[in-house]
């Protein structure tokens, strides 16, 4: 059994997936001691110098923001700094604000946080930012005071989708957006940028149905789109899981092959699915990128260097269009990134 | 009997409008294609399942809060182990699964009869606890069971007669197992003295029913049928997000037992109302997508239409009382 210290720092954290039971018993242990969602990743400072210590927040838990964690794991590693990695279990607002006031209790130089409803959020982060640098990664509040954006542009994401589905449906046809909620500022985006893309072509957008981020939901909503249209043509899923629960649903439903899929992010599910030829290509996001960017931004601004920061404080990281041609590559860089085998 | 005549009643005139309504405007009937019956029968068996585990400790008079992140962590640690075919084989992995499940129930059990801590205590407890090892074992990442295991997937996903059949084998795993709960419940001691010890714990107790036993019992039989549950869940969806898979849940479970005429004070209710009450849930979800209703109304008309279904069985019931 490996020893943890008392503030719940996990000394040495394997990179391999936390499967076996000792591991997990062992996590749970720190986690418990700390009261805190998990363990931070420690880098080795060197023997006298306090090393900078930043905070990356996200704002649920999910696949995506491993990648990310293992991009601030990179940036820890080149940098020597240290990073809190925050995860909100249930992802709200309120979580966020707590997790803030405890980084700043804590003494972080700056945080970099993906808030989860930006427009009423601004408050909270004005306040953070009289005592932190911080900045905004994966969804923006530009109306706050952060001192920049990290990443995607939703809506060149959405316009980058309404290419793909173009090219798939060259004859044109009926498609249904899948989606989570439709509150989030990234959903809204994107639905805007493939509706522009598709505005004057023979393309029509028929429904949006919404599944609350149940899965099962997920799925059912694409069976059932399948029953009310069958002469439908493509299923587009906006979130990450849209893409395997409507790669299933359509399986489940027998229609393998007679419509087609376009969706976002890279779940493994959705990117077996490119390979197999079952979904035509996927919009994906660079968190890897989101993680390793911000911690570099942060740890820069602590030693006061404010040339970092473009004019327009937009730092956007491009979307990449992963269809079968590009899938094993992509999935090979992904793998070394998050040192999965 | 009344009741369930009446929740059946109400299950087929909802089914007729609906139909009605599809009809007139938009000329067809897509909730009797047969696709849609194969995705419903679907989900109401994958659901019915878990409600038949509530039912046990509800009539008991108790409640389980826990079962949608039993269901998560279950699924998570069985595609943990299985690991897309290069781990344990399921002939050692499912019944271990089902035997945590069993342990699970049993530690429900022993803090709500030898500590004398509430059901609702107990098992809010368990809702976060078990969520937050889901999370911790998995690393918050999304699991699967990949394509490995064609027959366990048929399971949760297959149909019969054939590929193109009607009739989805996760129904019949829930008609048959309700077949068993209901002969329990309904036919054996046990049954009675569990029925007894809802009604009236102390009257139970004087009457000879080791009420601590039954009631562990009534948690253990509980998470081992939402152990199935989650097991056909995790397959059927074969990705599970730690995170949220399972969420919620345990109220969809909850409700279709309440509206299937259980009540929650313990010690009344029968399995033929539970099938029915957790079917016509699903069918009024299905319904919303089917008609093309807005999503956001789905669970506006689940809330109204559980209260109409509760409020007409009271107004049965305290018409009897009154006779």
């Amino acid at each position: 059994m490996r020893s943890y210290g008392l503030d719940g720092v996990d000394k040495g954290r394997p990179s391999a997936r936390a499967g076996n039971a000792a591991y997990a018993a062992g996590l749970l242990l720190a986690a418990v001691l700390s009261g805190c969602g998990g363990p931070d990743q420690d880098a080795a400072p060197g023997p006298d110098v306090e090393p900078v210590k930043v905070a990356f927040v996200t704002n649920n838990a999910s696949d995506f923001w491993q990648i990310a964690r293992a991009g601030t794991e990179k940036a820890v590693k080149e940098l020597g700094c240290k990073v809190l990695f925050r995860i909100p279990p249930t992802g709200t607002a309120q979580e966020q604000q707590q997790i803030v006031q405890d980084l700043i209790t804590l003494g972080v130089s700056g945080i970099a946080i993906s808030p989860k409803d930006p427009e009423n959020q601004t408050a909270m982060l004005n306040k953070a930012a009289e005592s932190v640098d911080l900045v905004t990664q994966d969804s923006d509040a530009p109306n706050s005071k952060r001192i920049c954006y990290i990443g995607t542009d939703n809506y060149q994401a959405g316009a980058a989708a309404g290419e793909l589905i173009m090219k798939t449906l060259p004859e044109g046809g009926k498609i249904i957006l899948f989606v989570g909620t439709l509150d989030a500022q990234n959903a809204q985006d994107r639905k805007k940028g493939i509706e522009d893309t598709l505005a004057g072509t023979n393309i029509t957008i028929v429904d949006t149905r919404t599944d609350e981020t149940d899965r099962l939901k997920a799925k059912a909503n694409a069976q059932d789109a399948l029953v009310v249209h069958p002469d439908l043509a493509c299923l587009v899923g906006l979130w990450s899981y849209n893409g395997p629960a409507i790669l299933n649903g359509v399986k489940a439903s027998g229609k393998l092959g007679q419509v087609k899929i376009v969706c976002f992010d890279e779940e493994d599910e959705t990117l077996q699915g490119v390979k197999d030829g079952h979904i035509s290509g996927t919009i994906v996001q660079q968190p890897f990128e989101f993680g390793y960017q911000s911690v570099k931004l942060l740890v820069a601004l602590a030693q006061g260097d404010r040339s970092v920061v473009p004019d327009d404080e937009r730092i956007i990281i491009p979307v990449k269009t992963i269809s079968q041609e590009n899938v094993d590559a992509f999935w090979a860089e992904l793998k070394q990134q998050t040192g999965k085998s | 009997m009344r009741k369930v005549l009446g929740l059946t009643s109400l299950l087929v005139g909802l089914i007729a409008v609906a139909c009605l309504w599809e009809h007139v405007h938009h000329g067809t009937i897509k909730f009797l294609t047969v696709q849609n019956a194969r995705n419903l029968l679907t989900l109401i068996g994958l659901f019915g399942i878990l409600s038949l585990g509530q039912s046990f400790v509800i009539i008991s008079g108790g409640i389980d809060l826990s079962i949608g992140s039993v269901v998560a962590l279950l699924a998570i640690l069985a595609a943990d182990l299985l690991d897309k075919g290069q781990g344990w084989s399921p002939v050692i992995v499912i019944p271990a699964i089902l035997l945590l499940a069993m342990v699970i129930g049993a530690w429900h059990g022993v803090l709500v009869t030898k500590a004398r801590m509430q059901p609702f205590v107990v098992t809010l407890c368990g809702l976060f606890f078990f969520r937050g090892i889901a999370r911790v074992v998995s690393g918050d990442e999304t699991r699967g069971f990949g394509s490995a295991f064609p027959k366990l997937a048929w399971l949760a996903n297959g149909f019969l007669p054939n590929s193109d059949g009607i009739l989805p084998v996760p129904f019949l795993i829930f008609v048959v197992l309700a077949a068993i709960v209901a002969a329990f419940l309904h036919l054996t001691p046990y049954g009675r003295h569990l029925f007894a010890l809802g009604a009236n714990e102390e009257s139970a107790r004087f009457s000879g029913i080791r009420t601590h036993r039954l009631k562990v019992l009534a948690y253990v039989l509980c998470s081992f049928i939402t152990g199935i549950g989650a097991l056909l869940l995790g397959f059927n969806i074969n990705s599970i997000g730690p995170a949220n898979f399972g969420g919620f849940y345990e109220l969809y479970a909850i409700a279709g037992v309440v509206l299937g005429g259980c009540s929650l004070r313990g010690g009344s209710g029968n399995i033929l109302g539970v099938i029915i009450g957790a079917a016509l849930i699903r069918v009024l979800t299905n319904l919303v997508s089917i008609l093309e209703i807005p999503s956001q109304l789905e669970y506006v008309v689940i809330g109204a239409a559980i209260l109409v279904g509760v409020l007409i069985d009271e107004l049965f019931t305290s018409r009897k009382h009154e006779v």
